[in-house]
């Protein structure tokens, strides 16, 4: 498996770390408590598209958000993570 | 207070013996050199500073830093790609030194000294690219890779700043290479194994290329 990263290219799978499931949104400050387990503890087990984060640890360090299907292991997307390029943020 | 004098040794000062190495019945094939004595300044722009920084790198270096994996390079120092937002400055004789960087760029970035803290290694000759094919994916032909080329990649699991400088007097393309000071001793001893059937000059500089 290779992924694209948008800031180095093409590279070998070995320069990626896997993080997990993209989708979770940490909940506000004051979240019931069944909402931070479900946030900290529960994934679903997709069949088919997701969204995952990676990191590109062995080049240019930067966190991706990737769409990728499960089934196929065909990558649909990679973008930076939110927070990755952070110097361009109101730039 | 005692006063400290603090030599600078090379972290391949046990590891690099100057000479030939590996096939001896041909030509070398690869000249190994570490250059010694440079200046290495990581700068990354602050949350929201990239466009200022850009500015502010215009001004100081005559010319753009590279914002895509490229080295670019003027008559004393060389900018090189690591990252979104970030570059190494590598110079010699204290123009670009650390507390000098630090007041220019420090409206929008942060800085870090890296002089000693990386070795600085370049590769040459007429199978440099053979024998780098066997430690890194990445695709080194000149169509791919051309001067000025950079990439942050991992080489034996150990990551470097690899890029490709000038051509050699004798046309060779060079292939510079920045590691972690901790880790070249054990980087070294993997580019003489990929090295020693192409037969190898191995040396050290003082001279940034």
């Amino acid at each position: 498996m290779r992924i694209v990263c948008p800031f180095c290219g093409e590279r070998e799978l070995g320069e990626f770390t896997y993080l997990g499931d993209a989708k979770p949104v940490r909940p506000a400050a004051g979240a019931s408590e069944d909402d931070v387990f479900d946030y900290v503890y529960l994934r679903d087990n997709i069949a088919g598209e997701t969204t995952e984060h990676w990191y590109h640890g062995g080049g240019c360090r930067a966190w991706l958000k990737i769409t990728r299907n499960t089934l196929t292991h065909e990558i649909s997307s990679v973008e930076p993570a939110a927070g990755a390029g952070a110097a361009k943020v109101g730039a | 207070m005692a006063e400290f004098s603090w030599a600078s040794r090379s972290p391949l000062e046990h590891a690099l013996v100057v000479g030939a190495y590996g096939a001896r019945d041909v030509e070398p094939g690869i000249s190994l050199t570490e250059i010694r004595n440079f200046e290495l300044i990581q700068v990354m722009a602050r949350r929201g500073k990239g466009a200022e920084l850009a500015r502010t790198a215009k001004a100081r270096f005559g010319m753009a830093a590279p914002n895509v994996p490229k080295a670019v390079s003027a008559s004393d120092v060389t900018l090189i790609w690591s990252g979104p937002d970030q570059f190494l400055v590598l110079s010699k004789g204290g123009k670009h030194a650390i507390d000098i960087l630090s007041e220019a760029f420090s409206q929008s970035a942060s800085l870090s000294d890296q002089s000693h803290a990386r070795v600085l290694i370049s590769v040459s000759g007429a199978k440099a690219r053979a024998m780098l094919a066997k430690l890194s994916s990445i695709d080194l032909h000149p169509a791919a890779f051309p001067t000025g080329t950079a990439a942050a990649t991992s080489i034996d699991h150990t990551s470097v700043n690899l890029w490709r400088g000038y051509d050699r007097p004798d046309g060779q393309a060079v292939f510079n290479l920045l590691v972690f000071a901790t880790f070249a001793e054990s980087l070294w001893h993997t580019m003489l194994d990929a090295a020693a059937e192409h037969g190898a000059e191995i040396g050290y500089s003082e001279e940034l290329g």
